[in-house]
Parts: C-alpha cells; structure tokens; sequence
C-alpha cells in the first residue's frame, strides 16, 4: 500500500510535468489521476447519520481526515484520538483553513478566538459557515490542556523577584481592564499596529474575554492570572502521556516533572497584594507566543493604559509566531518574559531549559474541533 | 611522469586528509565544550556530539523512515528539475529568439523565496489526490523540481550554445543537419555545464526539500523533525536531524563529484 | 516594416511575449479556482486582484495601506540584505584570496563552505542568535552566511583561470607576490567574482525574507507569514511574492549595470563588437 501511493505520486508528478512541458492544461491530468486515486480509496465513506460527537471523531480518524498544525499544538487532540481508541495521527492543518472548506479535513482544529471566527463569520478572510458548523470542545471531553500562560526562567525571577511581581501585577490589570471592556480593549490592540482586522479584533477579544474568565469545568474565575491547581496537574498528567521525545534522556526528565518544576504560584500572590519593592530591571520585554492580535490583549491594554509604567516598568511587546520559539527566545536572553503554553513549557524543561510559569492567564482550553453540519 | 602522479597522490591523499583532521579538530573543540566557549552558546542550545549520536543510535528506524521521505523527495524532484531544465535549454538554444525571453522568465522563478513558493504549490496540488501523502509528496516533489529547473537550464543554455571556435564551421563543412549538429556537438559540449548546474542544484534540492516539509499536508521527512523539534525545544534530537541532513547533504556531493570524475575522465 | 521586424525580432519582446502568456494562463486558472473555491484569493488570485490591493487605500491595521506596509517592511529586509550581502562579499573575496594563496587553507576550509549552505537554516539560527545576542543582528549575520558561498567559489574559480603563461610573465618581471596578485590575479578574477555577485543578489533578498520568518518584527518574511497565517488579507502575502520576484531580477540586472560601469573589460568587449 505505501509502495502503490508512493508509485502514484511518482505517476502524478510526473503526468503533471509532462503536461505542463507539452502545455497542456495541467487540470485534464491531475483530474484524471485523482479520479484513479479515488476510486481505489472508496469504500471508507463517512457512515451515515453519524451525529454524536465520538462517532464523528472515530469516522473522521479512521479516514485520516482529523487536521491539526503540529509543532506541539497536536497534545489535546492525541488525548482526545485515544480516549476513542484511536491511532495518535493529524493531517497537518495550514494556517487557513482552507483544508476545512474543501473537506480535505474534515474535523479541523480551531481556536474559539481565532480560527472558530473565521469560518463563522462573513468579515474579511471569513468562510461565512455561520451555525451551519459544529464544535467538538476540549474541556467538555475532559482533555483540556492549559494554554496562554505568562513565564520567565527561573533564574531571572530570582534575581528579578520585584520586576517580576510588578510585571504581573500591571499585566492582570491589564487583563481585568480589557475583559471588561472587550470592544475598546480589541482598538488598543489594533491601534498598536496589529494588522488583524478590526472585525476580527472585536470578535477575538470578545472570545478571549470567555477563556480568562471561565475555567475547564465551567465556573466563573474572579481572579486574573490564577493558577488552578487542578487544571494545572491535569495538564501536566496528560503531557507526560501524549509528549513524545526522541531523546531518551528529556523523556526520563519529562516522567519526572512535577508541578513545583514548571510552576511558583508565590510571585503572583505577592503581585495580587501588591507587596513588591521597586523592579530590579526596568526595561523589560515580552514575546507573545503568536501575532499580535487581541488574544494578547492584556498586555497591550497594560502599555497603552500605562499600568507598567505606574509600577516603573518601559516595556517592549515583541511578537512571536516565527521559528525562534518564545521558550527559546526566553531561555537565552533574547526576551525577558513570554506567553506560551503550558505543554510547551513543560516540554522546554524536559529538553534542558529552566522556564518558570509565573501565571496562567486563560483558566481553560480554547482549542476545538470544527465540523460540517 | 612517476613523479607527477606521485605528486598527484599525494595530493589526493592531502585534500582527503586535511578537511578530515580539521573536522577531527572541531569535533574534539565541540565535545569538550572548547566549542561553546568560543561561540559564547551552552551546550543546550548546541549539543555534545555524542549525546546527539546517541539519539541518533536510539532512534535509527525513526530517523531512517524520515530520511527516506525526504531523499525521495530531493532526488526526484533534482531528477524532474534537471531533465525540465535541459528540455527547457534545448527549446531556447534552438529557438533563440523565442527562447532566451522564457530563460529569463525561470530564473526569475528562483528570486521567488521558497518560503513563498512552498504554501502556494501546496495549495494549488490540493485536488491531485484524496490521499494526504500522495498529494503531499507530489507538491514537495513540484517544488524541488522548480527550485533545480532555473539553475539547469540556464547552464545547459550556456553548454548548447557557447561552442569552441570554429566548431560550428566543421560541422558545417561535413555537411552535418541540425540534428547531427545537436547530437554530435551540442550535446556533448553541455555535458560539463550540466555537473556546473547539478553542483547548485544537489545542495539546492535537499535545502527546498527540507523546506517544502515544513507546509506539507502529510507529517514526515527530515526538515519537518527539526522544525517540530526546535519549536518544541528540543534541540538535542533537533540537532540529530541536522546531522542526519548534512550526512544526506555530503553523501549526494560525493557521489555526484563521483560520478563528474567517472564521466569527465572518459571525455578526456 | 523594418521597425515592425526590429521590434518583433528584438529579445525584449519575447520576453513580453512570455509574460504574455503567463498572464494568460494565470488569469484562465484563477477564473476556474474563483468558481470552485470559497476563498480563491489563498490559491489563486486574479491579477487585478493583486493590483488592486495595492492601489487601494484602505487601511490594513491602525494606520498603513497594504502598499505603505509592504514598502516600509521591504525596507527594513531590503537593508539588511544589502549589509548582509555586503559582508557576505567581503568576507567571500577574503576567504577565495587566502584559498588562492593557500592551497592547505583551500584543502581544509573549502569542504565546509559547502558543509554551511547545506546545514538547514533553522538549526542555525537559534546558535546564531546566542552569539549575536541580538534577532537584527542574526539576521544580517544568518544573509551574509547564506551569501558568500557563491562569490567565494566564483571568485576562487577566477583566480585559478589566471593562465600559467601570464604567471610566466609576471615571474619574468620578477614581480613579488603583493604584485602578482594587485596587477594580474585580482584585475583577472573580477569577470568571476561579478558572476558570483550576481548569483547571489536575488539570494541575499530570498535569504533575508526566509530570516525573517524566525523571530516577528519588522520585515516582509514577517507580513508574509503573517498573511499565510491569516493575520491579514491574503493579498499582502501576493504581493510580496510578486515583490520580490522582480525586486530579485532587478538586483541581478543592477549588479550587471555596475559590472559594466566599473569594469574596463567590458566596454572593450563591447567595443569589439
């Protein structure tokens, strides 16, 4: 089987080249070659009336058609795959998703703040699906993971206690600000020079607003930033099951990781009272775990308010969303703090690095899966 | 003449043995952390040689399945590129006029940075197959073939048509055609402009294979390890995949330096 | 009837001829892409499309156009490619000059140059990025890198094609080393080293775009991947492709421009014609 699909690539690539040097038009060939391909994997069609949720992922697993962008994005969706017995496998999922409009992925990952709006709404960039496309959420099938969180290493949070503590202080107020204010907290952003459309600002931080404010389980938090000590272990349990390093020695470190590892709770508590003494570091800068986009807003919302520099900070935002990762960038100097995942940092650490999340600013998981209704 | 190839040995032996024993000497730098003081990094971000072997020997079937997938990819896209690229050479050096304008048009191609050419042929190879990897190697096996076709044809062009004095004029006074022109002048003038081209377009094929990996649909090949692995943080088995690439990388040059020498020395 | 001969026989207008068709099949396939698919402008966008989005004034974040963005970006990559080129020439030309006057050098150092080009770029740069300490300056660092392969080994080839009869002469003239390589071997390898400057301007410019995919900030590797991610239209990431295409043709034309105004060879060739 993987000899005749290899053939059959080697076939269209070459029938595609060939068409092209004699100019035909190359859409004849590649018709015909996908209508051979196709006819040899009929059979696998979708089962019908299939509508639960767990049948829907067994159907779209059992055809390869479960999309996801890898690159340490994919845990949750392991989690979910083998709580219905499925093979750890994903199509990688493009930064569109196009793959979900053409069907070639039929459950496609999603954030509900970003990609969820996208094929939704009928703004620019938008697919305009409207009700006509279903979710499957993390948190309700219990493998939610926790993601944007706030973290330095551990060695500048101890030569930087105070930098630290007034860092998240002026950062939650941030938050708390623009949670309760979505709509103006989504122009700060845009006016900070992000280029995602306003539209889409709106919509993100009205999302985003939901993901700090609810926990896994449903309950309203209060508390901005607060690291909930069971969602906390729940993460780390299911990283330890669904990372897999190739490197012996960070997977037996990986085994070994507990809370106390990844995690200090104490700089926040001591930032929520406020009792912290002038920062150490003053200039201090941030790297966002993507674009600057209103998933971020907090920080955003912060500078342009000026609660940093009410507490003597002059702080940098620096986007991320390129191959020189926030843990990385944090790890050798480049940036003082980030905002990344909590299955990210936990892996950074198994590999060697000494990260330290300081605060857990969305309280559940926002990743879903996305269907045609 | 014993003395000439007697020097000639010994120069073979010299140019074998010199970059050996300076890779001896980085090798030793790099293990005993010589390395890392020098370029000011730690020995996370650039890993002890024989913690990365390690990884290397723990993960042989793993590493060799992604090998495969992107060798296949390389070569056949290197094998597609140059065979479009010397076609492509024929045409123009036979039509000039017409031809040297589409010359400038797949050159122009390679000022396409691949990080933009890769979504894009990506994208425009999504009905070619239901099946995730088959349309997944054909787009990375189109871009590769890109990538090779500008650096061969416009050497090839240069072979077809840049003839030794007077040799046009000999083929002229045997009264040859344009077929006996091309088959027993033309084409055989190429052949060393053809190794000048693969000598660009070998390193060349492994650099856009590795590239093409990290858009693919389908997950697999070398250079998708190294990204999956750098963003995760794991340098150690990230680094494991560039050696396993640059090994990929020599073994290919030796063999076409190889089999330029076998070819060349018959010509002489 | 002449000038319609010399126009339609002149190179220049077969290559708009190309482009021609180009458009043509462009224009026929984004017709079909349209009717097919919801959002073409990710496959295959009309031409007027991309024309549009970059005439059009409208505002793609707080305050740029999509033109504004993409100049002002273009400038922050262009310039550094531009000092990345810089050191990658000097530094190309130094290291074929010491290949050239040390054959041990040529034999140890050579095999890694090659070794450089082939190590992916990635596993590079967060090394890179350690030493400089600095993502602008890893950046330059990671062009110049990516740069001076193909001036080095030009360059290297020119001093080699130096004939053994006019170091024959030189060593007549009793000429010392400095002047053997001042008058004869430098003046006689620039033809080379200008090939390899011209192969290597469009790659300064794709390098310094794919650099700029590592880290966010200023840059059109940034917009462009930006664009792909879905951060703004689509159309910003044609443009930039379209861009640098001819941005890169552009730099290879223009170094050729520079060869034929510095160098004495060349207006004797074109004399002798």
């Amino acid at each position: 089987m993987r000899l005749s699909k290899k053939a059959l690539a080697v076939l269209i690539t070459a029938a595609m080249i060939t068409s092209a040097m004699t100019a035909c038009s190359s859409s004849s060939s590649s018709a015909d070659a996908s209508s051979a391909s196709s006819s040899s994997t009929a059979g696998s069609s979708t089962a019908d009336g299939a509508t639960a949720d767990g049948d829907r992922i067994i159907a779209a697993a059992k055809e390869g058609k479960v999309g996801n962008w890898g690159l340490g994005n994919e845990y949750e969706i392991f989690a979910l795959l083998t709580k219905y017995g499925q093979e750890n496998k994903f199509i990688s999922q493009a930064f569109d998703m196009d793959g979900f409009d053409d069907g070639s992925i039929t459950l496609a990952s999603a954030m509900t703040y970003n990609e969820l709006g996208l094929v939704k709404n009928s703004y620019e960039g938008g697919y305009k699906y409207g009700d006509k496309v279903g979710i499957i959420d993390m948190n309700d099938e219990g493998v939610a993971m926790l993601e944007d969180n706030l973290f330095c290493t551990k060695e500048f949070a101890k030569k930087n206690p105070n930098t630290v503590k007034a860092f998240i202080a002026a950062s939650m107020k941030g938050w708390k600000y623009a949670c309760e204010n979505p709509e103006e907290a989504a122009k700060i952003v845009y006016e900070a020079g992000s280029s995602v459309s306003s539209d889409h600002q709106a919509y993100m931080a009205s999302e985003v607003k939901k993901l700090c404010e609810t926990d896994t389980k449903g309950n309203k938090v209060t508390d901005y930033g607060k690291m909930d000590e069971a969602a906390m272990q729940q993460t780390l349990d299911l990283a330890k099951k669904y990372i897999k390093l190739d490197d012996s020695t960070a997977a037996d470190k990986l085994k070994s990781l507990t809370l106390d590892d990844i995690r200090s709770t104490s700089y926040w508590e001591d930032a929520m009272k406020e009792s912290f003494d002038k920062p150490e570091k003053t200039d201090v800068s941030i790297q966002l775990k993507w674009l600057p986009q209103a998933q971020f807003m907090g920080y955003f919302v912060a500078n342009a308010k000026g609660y940093y520099k009410d507490v003597g900070l002059n702080v940098n935002i620096v986007s991320g969303g390129g191959d020189i990762g926030e843990t990385t960038a944090v790890n050798n100097g480049t940036v003082d703090f980030g905002v990344t995942w909590v299955s990210n940092l936990i892996s950074a650490n198994a590999g060697g690095m000494d990260l330290l999340e300081i605060a857990q600013v969305y309280q559940r998981s926002g990743l879903v899966l996305v269907y045609k209704k | 003449m014993s003395v000439r190839s007697n020097s000639k040995r010994k120069n073979a032996v010299q140019s074998a043995i010199l970059p050996l024993a300076f890779g001896a000497v980085l090798v030793t730098a790099w293990q005993t952390g010589l390395l890392h003081k020098l370029l000011n990094t730690d020995e996370y971000v650039l890993p002890y040689p024989t913690r990365i072997l390690t990884i290397i020997g723990e993960n042989s079937d793993k590493i060799m399945e992604n090998v495969w997938a992107s060798l296949e990819v390389a070569l056949l896209g290197l094998v597609f590129g140059s065979i479009l690229g010397y076609l492509i050479a024929v045409f123009a050096a036979a039509f000039t006029k017409i031809g040297s304008g589409s010359l400038t048009i797949i050159s122009s191609f390679n000022a396409i940075p691949i990080v933009a050419l890769a979504p894009v042929i990506i994208n425009w190879t999504k009905d070619v197959s239901p099946e995730a990897e088959v349309r997944s190697t054909v787009a990375k096996v189109v871009i590769v073939t890109i990538v090779c076709m500008a650096s061969m044809s416009v050497n090839a062009y240069r072979g077809l048509t840049e003839l030794p004095a007077f040799s046009q004029d000999l083929m002229k006074t045997y009264g040859a055609g344009r077929i006996t022109e091309f088959a027993k002048l033309r084409l055989p003038n190429s052949v060393p402009y053809i190794f000048t081209a693969l000598r660009v377009s070998v390193p060349v094929s492994i650099i856009s294979a590795l590239v093409s990996e990290y858009f693919a649909e389908y997950v697999i090949g070398v250079g998708r390890q190294i990204r999956e692995n750098i963003l995760i943080a794991q340098y150690s088995t990230a680094w494991a995949y560039i050696i396993v690439a640059c090994v990929i990388g020599i073994a290919m040059y030796v063999l076409l330096i190889a089999a330029e020498a076998l070819v060349l020395k018959k010509r002489r | 009837m002449k000038i319609v001969r010399k126009i339609t026989g002149s190179k220049l207008f077969f290559t708009l001829l190309w482009i021609a068709a180009l458009i043509i099949i462009w224009e026929v396939f984004a017709y079909q892409v349209e009717q097919t698919k919801r959002t073409p402008e990710n496959v295959l966008p009309h031409l007027s499309g991309v024309v549009d989005s970059i005439t059009s004034d409208k505002k793609i974040n707080g305050s740029q156009t999509a033109f504004q963005m993409v100049m002002e970006n273009a400038g922050a990559t262009l310039s550094r490619a531009a000092i990345g080129y810089v050191i990658g020439i000097a530094l190309g030309f130094i290291l074929a000059l010491v290949m050239s006057l040390s054959g041990i050098v040529e034999k140890i150092v050579f095999p890694y140059l090659m070794l450089i080009q082939i190590i992916p770029i990635l596993g590079m740069a967060p090394i890179i990025n350690a030493i400089t300490g600095d993502i602008a300056a890893s950046r330059i660092v990671i062009a110049a890198i990516l740069t001076f392969y193909p001036v080095a080994a030009n360059t290297l080839a020119g001093f080699k094609a130096v004939k053994r009869e006019s170091h024959e002469l030189m060593y007549s003239y009793s000429a010392n080393k400095f002047q053997l390589y001042t008058k004869m071997m430098i003046p006689s390898c620039i033809p080379y080293f200008f090939t390899g400057l011209k192969i290597s301007a469009p790659m300064a410019i794709t390098a310094s775009i794919l650099v700029d995919t590592l880290q966010g900030g200023v840059g059109l590797g940034c917009l462009l991947s930006q664009s792909l991610k879905g951060a703004m239209t689509r159309y910003v990431f044609w443009d930039i492709v379209f861009f640098s295409a001819i941005i890169g043709i552009l730099s290879f034309y223009l170094i050729g421009i520079i060869e034929k105004l510095l160098c004495p060879y060349k207006k004797l060739e074109q004399k002798g014609r």
